[in-house]
């Protein structure tokens, strides 16, 4: 994550990770969350704060979880269903859960099948929102499978060219395990910079880079500037542009990335994309696991990881830059920080947590 | 593809698509190919060249395929092996065959254990240049899947940071079918820009956009100049870490998984004589949703992209495979324009293979 988007050590909060996951665990038992269901999400969500992605932990979606639970758009006590399956496959209706709580099973079949024929395929319609995607591609990845997970949710993105956004940020992160360097984790949306990331930048106070968001009549923003007073997302509205941001620097590739997800996402689980029926904040979702033993040596397969992310790791940097990092080692650094000195929140979402733990008659989170 | 990297009317010379693929067949035959793959191999190249996907096509790479046959370092007659195979997956050694050639047949498997189990994967290595991957995920879309394809060969590509290349273009290709329009057909490189693009450019003395190469002390160049003479490192996808290149650097490496590692090969950034790396995807659509209905939601998917009110300065709203599609329709009714260059290029090849030569409009 860039610099500005930590919170400022003055605003910081530290809590450790118990009890931020047992505090978790109370709002959405308050919510009506069976006990498990509840634990299970707390620890998707703790685990993306310990991880260091801000933007998908609890600071920006928990809320949104709260308000939609207690609003009825979401289910707190769904049952889902099998609608269609093959030894490889499977197709699921979320019957209107929340995907954070629903991710870790339905990447669980996937895993399972790949035991199974090599390779297990589940896509799940009729979800909420599923959080930070790469947490599922690791689960795959700690039983020795390559992860893959996208989802599809709303739309924020504009079409390369477009004016009205067509597309959800649209995340596809992969997972792959290691032997003794940290797994590959990546987890990237396909717009040029999160939808969170927007909202978090309002939040502390930093600046826009050029190419990340577009005029309301579609031209791309290409100067450094602070996020814009109006609306955001919409017709008529700011909205966000395809990763690359114009045309000559390749946001067609970022259009074509997002439409791909779309598909995976929702057209392959039977749903209609938002930008057609808008639904939001039902998403849809896509878990591969890749059984890495029915491809090759697995003994093999992690030597040669290690090997090459030592290789990146030992890249000689450009000018300016301290080291070359590959995507899953600042995440594992910052676990170790965190876990040793706790999670930095900014008092804005402590005094969030406070008035909603407060108002749900839960006990208040502890803080360092 | 930008304007710019069209071939500048006064050089073209245009060339029928049957005269084309006849041609290239000859040619592969002459270097020891069989029929049957030769003819196959045409066809990937002239589909990309009808397609206007110049940089893919006859034009960039089949003197290369050409040399590399001809000095050994491809294998015309390759037996391939399959290393390990479960329902669903399936590893393969190409016998250093040339990827063109070997997609076709790899796709299918992958195809065919998609209508037994629901999905299918393969992956391949020890094979070569893979060419306009798109290909090979269209005959999948064609069979009522979606296909996937990736392939990863030399090292271009400067990390996020970097100042030494560490993979290759890396590209992603992804098809689906539709009901009454062109199929979505996207295949592009994680790099800001392909390879060959920068050949191309070279060729039309076209311009570089800021964000496509680094320095040789891999600092990204964000001005807008001519491509360089010497050789030269690409950026992610993104440019910039502020533009999100840790997005195309992560893209990249995803490909490296899917392709190399899970071919048991190891990465080119790590032993430097290791061959091209493929991974073919096809996912059984009936096997997740009713057929109809997907395509039904595809039409009315691409229907709202295509309506979508264009930005000031732009005419219409695309979605990758339209241009494509309209490409190749006006191609066929009037041929595929060839620079000068390229046709020289034939007379001189197929003059020394003793094959006909190649029939210009």
């Amino acid at each position: 994550m860039l610099e500005r988007f930590h919170v400022p050590k003055e605003q910081e909060v530290r809590v450790s990770d118990a009890a931020l996951r047992t505090t978790i665990t109370d709002l959405f038992v308050a919510c009506g969350v069976p006990e498990d269901d509840a634990a299970t999400g707390a620890d998707v969500l703790t685990m993306t704060d310990l991880r260091g992605v801000e933007t998908h932990g609890v600071s920006n979606m928990l809320r949104a979880y709260v308000d939609w639970f207690r609003d009825g758009r979401l289910n707190p006590r769904p049952n889902w269903t099998v609608v269609r399956e093959t030894p490889g496959t499977a197709t699921i209706d979320g019957d209107r859960g929340l995907g954070v709580i629903q991710g870790t099973a339905a990447m669980q079949i996937a895993i399972d099948k790949a035991r199974e024929v090599g390779v297990g395929i589940v896509t799940m319609r009729n979800s909420g929102h599923l959080g930070a995607v790469g947490h599922f591609a690791m689960q795959a990845a700690k039983q020795d499978m390559v992860g893959i997970c996208l989802t599809a949710m709303s739309t924020l993105v504009l079409p390369t060219f477009g004016a009205v956004p067509r597309l959800g940020t649209n995340p596809i992160s992969i997972a792959a395990p290691a032997k003794s360097e940290p797994y590959l984790l990546y987890d990237a949306a396909t717009s040029t910079i999160a939808g969170n990331k927007i909202m978090l930048a309002r939040r502390v106070g930093a600046n826009m880079e050029p190419g990340w968001i577009a005029d309301p009549d579609g031209t791309p923003i290409m100067e450094e500037q602070p996020v814009p007073e109006g609306i955001m997302y919409g017709l008529g509205a700011y909205n966000l542009l395809p990763l690359g941001g114009t045309r000559e620097q390749g946001s067609h590739k970022g259009y074509g990335l997002g439409l791909m997800v779309e598909v995976l996402s929702t057209l392959l689980s039977g749903a209609i994309p938002n930008m057609v029926e808008d639904k939001a904040p039902i998403a849809s979702h896509h878990f591969a696991a890749y059984n890495i033993a029915a491809f090759d040596d697995l003994d093999h397969f992690k030597d040669t990881m290690d090997r090459t992310l030592q290789t990146l790791t030992e890249t000689p940097p450009a000018p300016g830059h301290e080291r070359v990092i590959y995507p899953g080692l600042p995440e594992a650094e910052s676990e170790a920080e965190r876990r040793a000195n706790g999670i930095p929140l900014h008092r804005e979402v402590i005094d969030w947590f406070n008035r909603t733990c407060d108002e749900l008659g839960v006990a208040r989170m502890e803080t360092m | 593809m930008l304007e710019r990297f069209s071939v500048p009317a006064e050089d073209q010379v245009l060339v029928d698509h049957e005269a084309l693929r006849r041609t290239i067949a000859a040619l592969f035959v002459a270097c020891g190919v069989g029929e049957d793959e030769a003819r196959a191999g045409a066809d990937v190249l002239v589909t990309a060249d009808l397609r206007g996907v110049e940089t893919h096509g006859c034009s960039n790479m089949l003197r290369q395929y050409i040399g590399w046959f001809r000095d050994g370092v491809r294998n015309p007659q390759p037996n391939w092996t399959i290393l390990h195979e479960t329902r669903g997956t399936a590893t393969i050694d190409g016998d250093r065959g040339l990827g063109i050639l070997q997609g076709g047949p790899a796709m299918q498997l992958a195809i065919d254990k998609a209508r037994d189990v629901g999905v299918g994967i393969v992956t391949m290595r020890n094979s070569g240049h893979l060419g306009p991957i798109g290909h090979f995920t269209y005959q999948a879309a064609e069979q009522d899947m979606l296909g996937m394809c990736m392939t990863a060969s030399s090292l271009l590509i400067v990390p996020t940071f970097g100042a030494l290349p560490r993979y290759g273009t890396n590209p992603i290709a992804f098809s689906a079918p539709a009901r009454s329009h062109p199929f979505v057909l996207f295949d592009a490189a994680m790099s800001s820009v392909a390879s060959n693009k920068i050949g191309l450019a070279r060729r039309v003395g076209a311009n570089m956009e800021p964000g496509w190469i680094a320095e040789p002390d891999g600092t990204p160049i964000m001005d807008e100049r001519p491509a360089p003479s010497g050789e030269f490192n690409l950026l992610p996808l993104g440019s910039t870490r502020e533009q999100g290149s840790h997005k195309g650097y992560g893209l990249g490496l995803l490909v490296e998984v899917m392709t190399t590692l899970l071919a048991g090969a190891v990465p080119r950034m790590v032993e430097r004589d290791t061959k091209p790396r493929h991974c073919f995807i096809a996912y059984n659509i009936e096997a997740f949703t009713d057929l109809d209905e997907f395509k039904d939601t595809m039409d009315r998917t691409l229907q709202t992209l295509m309506d979508t009110p264009p930005a000031p300065g732009h005419e219409r709203v695309l979605y990758p495979g339209l241009p494509e599609h309209e490409t190749e329709q006006h191609r066929r009714a009037n041929g595929i324009p060839l620079h000068r260059e390229v046709i020289d290029w034939f007379s001189a090849i197929t003059a020394e293979l003793s094959v006909a030569p190649l029939e210009t409009m």
